[in-house]
C-alpha cells in the first residue's frame, strides 16, 4: 500500500496515447492527445477550454477517459491511481482554502490526507510552509492571508506530501506583476532544486515560458505542438540592428544596399539570407561611422510560433510580426 | 538527492522516506478529525457552546433521575424512550448546528479537489464523515442512558437487581444505535446540499421541526376525528358521549400511520414495533409495525444515496 516514491529519473513523467475524453451533450474535451512529458518543468499551455483541466483531472484518476489511455509516473491513471495520487501533488486553478484555520493546521491535515503520520505530518507542513515563504504567518488563520499568501499555501499542501510530481494549474492567476514573478521563481526553485517533475498549466504562454524545460501546447483538445523550449525558440532567421543613433540614416543606407530593413522599436529587422547579410550591414554601419550597439540573430519568443502556425509562410518572408507587446 | 550542498536558501528540500498510511489509515484520520469538529475539539471555543450545552441538557434527566433514586424513588426515566421530547429537541439543535460543521464548510471553500487528489476515493469521504457523525450522535444519546443506568444501579442492592436494569438498558442502547445512524445519515445528507452554513443548519432544522409538529398535528387530530366518528352510532341518548378508552381503539388506522410523517416518530413506531413497551409519541402501530420498519429503510436509503450522489457528482466537478 504504502508505494514508496522511486525516482522515476529518466522515464517519462506522463505518457498519454490517443488520449480522448467526451462529456455527455457531445462536447469532447480531449481529442486523441498523444503526448510525452518528460522530467523537469513543463508548460502546458492552451486557451481557456483547450482542455488543460480535463487532462489534469485525468491525469489523477478523477475522470476516466473515453478511449485512449494515460500513464503517469510509470502507472496506469485507472488501475494505479492511489499511488498515482499519492505521488503527485495538486493544484487546483481555483480558491480552495478555508478561511478560519491557520495555514500550519490546514497543510498539517492535508498532509495526513496525503498519508503521512501524525508527526511527520506536522513537520513537512511547517517545512512546505517555510519552502513558500510563510513563516510567522502560518499560524494566522488564511482568511486573513492576500492572494500571494493564499496561492503559497496552495503551492505549500502539493509538496506537503513528498511528490514526484506537481500539477498546478494556473498558479499564478489573480496575482499581481510582483507576486507573479516570485511565484515563478518558487516554482523554477521546486522543479530545479527540489528535484520534482512540474507540470504548470496556464493559458499566458509569455509567463511560464521563462520557467520551463519544455512545452506542450493544446487547442481544443488535440496536440498543437510538443518540444523542449530551446528549441522552440530557436534563432530566427532576422538580424537584429541597434544603433545609438542614426538608425534612419541605417535605414536608408540599408535599403540601397539591396536589404530590406524595417524598423522595429529602437532597433532595425532585416532578413538574413546568409553570411554576406553580415558583411553588408558591417560594412554599412562602418561607412556611416555610427555606433553600434547590438548585431544578433533573433530569438523567437514562444508565444509568436503559436501565434504563427496558421501564417508560418507569410512569416517566413521576413515580414514577421514585432515583438510581442506582452510582458510577464 | 536534496539540495542542501552548497545552496543559499534557507533549507534544502528533504525527502520523506518515512513510513506512508494506506488509504484506510487516511480514512481513519479523517474520522478522528471529522469526530473532533463534531464537537468543537481544535476549533475555538465558539464552536464548542452547541455541542456542550446541547450534551449538558440531554443528561438532565439521567441526572435527575440520580438524585430521585439516590432519595428512595425507583427509577423515573425509561431507557428505550428516554426523555422523548426533549431528546428530539436537543438532537434537532445539536445536528442543525454540527452537521454543517462536518460537511458544509468543505464544500463552502471548495477544499474537496484537494481531499480527492489524494489516495482517498471518492466515497471515502462521505463515509467517514457519515461514520464520524454518527459515532457524535450516538455520544450525545448513549452517554445519558449509561449515566440513568449507573445512576440507578448505584442504588440497587444485589446482582438481579442490577440484571433487571441491565435487560433494560440494552434495548434502550439499541434504540439509540438506531436514532444515531438514522438522524446522522438524514442531517449530513441535508446538510450537503448547501455549501452556505445558515442554509445547511435551517434546512435541517426545518425538516426535522416541521414534520415533528406536522406528525404531533396529526396524531392529535386523528385520535380526535375517531372520537366523534365512533360517538353517534350506537344510538345513545344525547349527552352522554362513549368512553374514551373504547374510542381511542377503534380509531386506529390514521393515528397509527400519521407516525410516519417525522423521523422520530418513525423511529418510535420501530420501536415499539420491536416490542418497546413504554409510551411514546405514537399512540400504537397496530398492524402497521413494519410499515414504520419499511420507513425507517427508505428514510435511511434516501440519505445515504443522497449523499454519496453529492460527493460522486462533487468530486468530478
Amino acid at each position: 500500500m504504502s508505494a514508496q516514491p522511486s525516482p522515476d529519473t529518466g522515464a517519462a513523467v506522463i505518457q498519454t496515447t490517443a488520449l480522448t475524453k467526451r462529456y455527455p451533450g457531445a462536447v469532447t474535451a480531449l481529442d486523441a492527445l498523444t503526448v510525452t512529458v518528460e522530467p523537469g518543468i513543463t508548460g502546458l499551455v492552451g486557451a481557456n477550454g483547450a482542455g488543460k483541466s480535463t487532462l489534469i483531472k485525468i491525469l489523477l484518476g478523477l475522470l476516466p477517459p473515453t478511449s485512449g489511455q494515460a500513464r503517469v509516473l510509470g502507472g496506469d491513471c485507472l488501475r494505479d491511481a492511489e499511488r498515482i495520487r499519492t505521488l503527485t501533488g495538486y493544484m487546483p486553478e481555483h480558491d480552495c482554502l478555508p478561511p478560519d484555520v491557520t495555514a500550519t493546521e490546514f497543510v498539517t491535515h492535508l498532509g495526513r490526507m496525503s498519508g503521512l503520520p501524525a508527526t511527520a505530518a506536522k513537520e513537512r507542513a511547517a517545512e512546505s510552509l517555510r519552502h513558500v515563504g510563510l513563516y510567522e504567518e502560518r499560524y494566522r488563520q488564511i482568511g486573513t492571508y492576500s492572494t500571494g499568501m493564499k496561492q503559497r499555501v496552495k503551492l505549500a499542501q502539493t509538496l506537503v506530501g513528498d511528490p514526484r510530481l506537481l500539477l498546478l494549474d494556473e498558479p499564478t492567476v489573480g496575482l499581481d506583476p510582483a507576486g507573479r514573478n516570485s511565484m515563478l521563481e518558487l516554482i523554477s526553485r521546486i522543479g530545479t532544486e527540489f528535484g520534482i517533475s512540474i507540470v504548470v498549466a496556464s493559458h499566458l504562454l509569455g509567463e511560464i515560458e521563462r520557467i520551463c524545460d519544455h512545452l506542450v501546447a493544446i487547442d481544443g483538445g488535440r496536440l498543437l505542438r510538443a518540444d523542449t523550449m530551446t528549441s522552440m525558440t530557436q534563432v530566427s532567421q532576422v538580424l537584429v540592428i541597434e544603433v545609438d543613433e542614426g538608425s534612419e540614416l541605417l535605414l536608408a543606407e540599408l535599403g540601397q544596399r539591396g536589404l530590406e530593413p524595417r524598423p522595429y522599436q529602437r532597433a532595425l529587422l532585416v532578413r538574413l539570407e546568409d553570411d554576406a547579410t553580415y558583411d553588408t550591414v558591417r560594412d554599412a554601419i562602418a561607412d556611416l561611422g555610427l555606433p553600434l550597439n547590438r548585431l544578433e540573430q533573433r530569438r523567437r519568443r514562444v508565444e509568436e510560433l503559436f501565434r504563427d502556425e496558421q501564417a508560418q509562410d507569410a512569416q517566413a518572408a521576413g515580414t514577421e510580426t514585432p515583438e510581442a507587446s506582452h510582458v510577464g | 538527492m536534496s539540495a542542501e550542498t552548497g545552496v543559499i536558501h534557507d533549507i534544502g528540500y528533504r525527502r520523506y522516506t518515512g513510513r506512508r498510511l494506506g488509504r484506510a489509515q487516511i480514512v481513519r484520520a479523517l474520522y478522528w478529525h471529522s469526530l473532533r469538529s463534531a464537537f468543537g475539539i481544535g476549533r475555538g471555543a465558539k464552536a464548542k457552546i452547541v455541542p456542550v450545552i446541547t450534551f449538558v441538557v440531554i443528561c438532565l434527566p439521567a441526572v435527575a433521575n440520580a438524585v430521585a433514586v439516590a432519595r428512595g424513588n425507583a427509577r423515573l426515566v425509561p431507557y428505550d424512550t428516554y426523555a422523548f421530547q426533549l431528546r428530539v429537541v436537543v438532537m434537532i439543535i445539536y445536528i442543525a448546528a454540527q452537521a454543517p460543521e462536518l460537511v458544509s464548510r468543505d464544500l463552502r471553500s471548495h477544499v474537496l479537489p484537494l481531499y480527492f487528489c489524494r489516495p482517498l476515493r471518492r466515497l471515502d469521504y462521505p463515509l467517514a464523515k457519515l461514520a464520524a457523525f454518527v459515532t457524535a450522535c450516538l455520544a450525545m444519546i448513549e452517554i445519558p442512558l449509561l449515566l440513568l443506568y449507573l445512576g440507578t444501579i448505584a442504588q440497587s442492592h444485589g446482582g438481579s437487581a442490577i440484571w433487571q436494569q441491565t435487560k433494560a438498558l440494552i434495548p434502550g442502547l439499541l434504540v439509540g444505535l438506531m436514532w444515531a445512524v438514522l438522524l446522522a445519515a438524514i442531517g449530513l445528507a441535508l446538510a450537503s446540499l448547501s455549501g452556505r452554513r445558515a442554509y445547511a443548519t435551517g434546512a435541517i432544522a426545518i425538516y426535522f421541526f416541521l414534520t415533528w409538529i406536522l406528525a404531533g398535528i396529526l396524531i392529535a387530530v386523528t385520535q380526535r376525528t375517531v372520537v366523534h366518528a365512533a360517538a353517534a352510532p350506537p344510538g345513545a341518548p344525547p349527552g352522554s358521549p362513549q368512553k374514551f378508552e373504547t374510542v381511542t381503539q377503534v380509531a386506529t388506522t390514521g393515528a397509527h400511520l400519521t407516525g410516519l410523517v417525522s423521523p422520530f416518530t418513525t423511529l418510535d413506531g420501530v420501536r415499539q414495533w420491536l416490542g418497546g413497551t413504554s409510551e411514546g409519541p405514537v399512540p400504537g402501530v397496530g398492524q402497521y409495525g413494519p410499515l414504520y420498519g419499511v420507513m425507517l429503510l427508505v428514510l435511511l436509503a434516501a440519505s445515504l444515496g443522497g449523499l454519496a450522489a453529492r460527493y460522486r457528482k462533487a468530486g468530478a466537478a
